[in-house]
């Protein structure tokens, strides 16, 4: 927290039912026209507003290329709102924030449009009292970022030390789309601005259940104790989607699933997963430990057997015919992208040593699911005959990301009856059911905490380049191979069943 | 649903088990158990806002409907349902007639949720002192509302003379949204202020806790003036506080039932979300802490000028009080301990 917070004497952190607020300022979009701002951002704005979480003089900017007024603008960001927000949509306030949308337009090589954009934050100044406080937010390709931070260079738009207020800039993955462009990437950004005001935007950290990793390992004595090679004999983290590639074609056969979705999200719940206590609760002390963990990270020698990537063939899922990724729109017939993949990490830790660690991730799976299943060694010792206890499986302990947010406990348990029986049961522990009011949107969270200044669920320039660094040597062994086939509906392809049965396990079905 | 008409606490019990094995809801999770007491006339009321703050906190909902203390035979009649016209969780109306009424809690007890925290609600006047309500003494938060008194100041004041933490009245939690307006407006002021004044309705005990807690953090006069301004509530609610450095001013003025304005010297005017609120929604925001609210305790501590109510024991003795036969005056402190010490009878 700022120091200006505890400089308020209304301010109390023992006052709960205050709810944090950002200091005046401005959000400025990039690309404020485009798919992530209309389903995503401005909604997220408006939710916030809703909520009552935005401060007084506060200024929502879009700066695109069309041709528009502030009322057009903020017309755009109204249906947006009312079409994507969670919260009832309410004329006053829309009222309120509509009076405070402005819209700058021009393209990224049109000095003219970031003068304007500069002097409008100055105006800004005296109307809003902003107090100098802007964060960008660059909604836009990444080939444009050099361009657009260039000329915030050029106009002093991301200098926050000869101006007052602060200046922060927000940015979206791919993160580059290996080591060296993404150090190229970090270099640039963390020159124009300070390391300190960029944020990267990792969604997934944003939502309830990731942050309750936190809590569920480090506020209770239960699990911490049992969480080490001694007691865990695997982990498997899953993010499944059940949709195709949708209008991403061209981005996506470039990119593909490792990339997409491995490089961050993945890894970023694997350091949650596997990181040591932090000393407190905080963005460096929380980066740190990520940090140490992605460090330690090792790739399986046998890249052939733990490697698996694949791509979706036609077929049948939720009831409905879809099309094999060869042919859906735009991608070339003799793409060798994967749609698919899965990775068996190892951590070269003394917590970690010997645990697998399988990751997977896919397109056209059968359900959407996010989950991270932390699989316990079975009993040492059963003191039951071999019979009673044939249905026992390993004790899992999950933890459902989305959907269905909660933690479930998996063991085992006596059937009800004359003879000794153990068979599994889950125990499940459903957010919505034990907790208040609807979780907020992810990007609700990480938009305000962006204008707080807090950083914590954000991941750093560091853990960036070594997740790359993780993720390269994957790259350059796949170039060689062309992917697996699944059908789409299935689970993978068999390649990816087959590395785990040669370890003598199975993936949990989600 | 069930409903079991001149019944026993056994019966009740059983009744809630049978529903959750009905409704597969074994394992469903319980965060905390509500207990309303309500009059009999405010049961529509206290229902339709218990169900709203149970949707955003899934709980066990325990409403205690005492009836006819004078009637000859003691009778309960309750209503069990899982995920029905009370919300998605579960709950228990129960009616309580004759003697039965003043021993609630033997029915209530069985019936809260293992080892979690209970809240306590009364929805109408509370009693004088808490402990003289057993559903009151084995709560770990406690909910009331003045404005249901006849007098709600000197309501105000008997809840500050027999608080103990845990203890919060919703007049507080209807200031939660001036106070985070305010302390916004605040946050880039940074030279003190030199006085407050508050202008609200004259016996709007909400007002004086406002002032009560401006007074403790702020360390300047604060006065409650009186005036409806511009509000279009048309009752005596808080239209406005406005803040002196001396020659500037910093004020929120309520404009309609919906919004507010922030005015400061030098700077634009500026309108701001100041929703009223329903009794559901200022539940709810009760039951979002568990733990004693302090801030709540520095307040009420300054605007009556009792000290230290923050380092009360939290604990309370029942009182036994029978309305049939004291017409039980408000006691002394030092009384109503002796009284506590010799036990319960009835």
């Amino acid at each position: 927290m700022s120091s200006k917070v505890s400089s308020n004497p209304l301010r109390d952190p023992r006052d709960r039912r205050l709810p944090r607020l950002p200091d005046a300022s401005a959000l400025v979009v990039f690309g404020a026209t485009g798919d992530l701002a209309r389903k995503k951002l401005i909604p997220a704005v408006y939710d916030l507003a809703n909520r009552g979480l935005l401060p007084p003089g506060f200024v929502l900017t879009g700066f695109a290329r069309r041709e528009w007024s502030d009322e057009e603008f903020a017309q755009f960001a109204r249906e947006s709102a009312e079409k994507g927000a969670r919260t009832p949509f309410r004329e006053e306030v829309w009222a309120r924030l509509a009076g405070s949308v402005r819209f700058v337009q021009g393209s990224f090589d049109d000095d003219a449009a970031f003068d304007r954009l500069a002097g409008l934050l100055d105006e800004l100044d005296k109307s809003h009292g902003i107090g100098g406080n802007a964060a960008f937010y660059l909604s836009i390709p990444p080939s444009a970022f050099p361009v657009v931070l260039k000329q915030m260079q050029r106009t002093g738009l991301a200098n926050a030390t000869d101006t007052p207020g602060w200046r922060r800039v927000v940015i979206e993955k791919p993160f580059g789309h290996d080591l060296a462009s993404a150090h190229e990437l970090n270099a640039l950004v963390d020159d124009v601005f300070t390391p300190s005001g960029v944020y990267r935007i990792d969604h997934y950290l944003g939502k309830e259940t990731v942050q309750n990793l936190f809590a569920l390992r480090f506020a209770n004595t239960l699990f911490e104790p049992i969480w080490n090679s001694q007691f865990v004999d695997s982990v498997q983290i899953t993010m499944a989607e059940d949709v195709g590639i949708g209008t991403r074609a061209g981005f996506y056969d470039e990119t593909g699933a490792a990339r997409d979705v491995l490089q961050n999200h993945l890894l970023q719940l694997l350091a949650l997963t596997a990181m040591e206590e932090p000393v407190s609760f905080g963005p460096e002390t929380i980066r740190t430990e990520k940090l140490k963990v992605l460090r330690a990270v090792s790739l399986p020698t046998d890249l052939d057997r733990y490697a698996v990537r694949g791509q979706y063939e036609q077929g049948w899922l939720a009831g409905a015919r879809v099309a094999g990724y060869l042919d859906e729109e735009s991608i070339p017939a003799d793409s060798h992208t994967e749609t698919f993949a899965a990775v068996r990490f190892g951590i070269e830790t003394r917590r970690w040593a010997g645990v697998p660690f399988y990751l997977r991730t896919g397109k056209r799976l059968p359900r959407r699911v996010t989950e991270i299943s932390i699989v316990f060694k079975k009993a040492p010792h059963l003191p039951f005959d071999k019979t009673d206890t044939a249905e026992l499986g390993n004790n899992q302990l999950v933890i459902r990301v989305q959907p269905d947010e909660g933690v479930t406990l998996k063991f085992g348990s006596k059937v009800p009856g004359s003879a000794m029986e153990v068979r599994d049961v889950a125990m499940d522990f459903l957010f919505g059911e034990a907790f208040t009011e609807a979780l907020p949107e992810a990007y609700e969270r990480l938009i305000l905490d962006v204008l707080l200044g807090d950083a914590t669920l954000f991941p750093n320039n560091a853990e960036v380049e070594e997740s790359w660094r993780i993720i390269d040597p994957l790259e350059e062994f796949w170039a060689r191979t062309t992917p697996h086939r699944y059908r789409a509906g299935s689970w993978g392809p068999a390649a990816a069943d087959e590395m785990l049965a040669a370890d003598g396990r199975r993936w949990r079905r989600p | 649903m069930t409903t079991l008409w001149d019944t026993t606490g056994s019966e009740v019990v059983k009744a809630l088990s049978a529903e959750r094995r009905a409704a597969g809801a074994l394992a469903f999770g319980l965060a905390l158990t509500l207990v309303v007491v309500v009059d009999e006339k405010n049961v529509a009321a206290a229902e339709g806002a218990a169900t709203l703050a149970a949707s955003a906190h899934p709980c066990r909902l325990l409403i205690v409907v005492r009836r006819q203390i004078d009637a000859p035979h003691p009778r309960l009649d309750a209503e069990v349902s899982i995920g029905g016209r009370l919300g998605p969780g579960e709950a228990i109306v129960m009616r309580m007639s004759g003697r039965l009424a003043l021993h609630a809690e033997s029915v209530v007890l069985p019936l809260l949720a293992p080892d979690a925290p209970v809240v306590t609600w009364w929805h109408d006047e509370p009693p004088t002192r808490i402990a003289y309500d057993p559903l009151g003494v084995f709560a770990d938060r406690r909910v009331t509302d003045v404005t249901t008194a006849p007098d709600p100041l000197a309501a105000l004041y008997q809840r500050a003379a027999d608080f103990v933490p845990g203890d919060t009245d919703l007049s507080w939690t209807r200031l939660s949204p001036w106070r985070t307006l305010l302390a916004a407006a605040f946050d880039s002021v940074t030279e003190p202020p030199d006085a407050a004044v508050i202008t609200a309705g004259r016996s709007n005990p909400s007002a004086q806790l406002f002032a009560g807690w401006l007074r403790n953090r702020l360390a300047v006069p604060v006065t409650v003036e009186e005036g409806t301004g511009r509000g279009d509530t048309g009752r005596d609610d808080i239209a406005a506080v406005s803040l002196r450095f001396g020659a500037d001013r910093l004020s929120v003025t309520r404009t309609d039932s919906r919004s507010a304005t922030i005015s400061r010297s030098g700077y634009p005017d500026r309108v701001l979300p100041l929703a009223e609120r329903g009794l559901g929604d200022l539940l709810a925001e009760e039951l979002r802490r568990l733990d004693d609210d302090v801030v709540f305790a520095e307040a009420l501590g300054t605007w009556s000028s009792l000290p230290n109510l923050g380092a009360r024991s939290p604990h309370r003795e029942h009182i036994w009080r029978d309305p049939m036969t004291a017409a039980a005056p408000a006691q002394a402190p030092a009384e109503a301990e002796a009284e506590a010490a010799t036990g319960s009878g009835g």
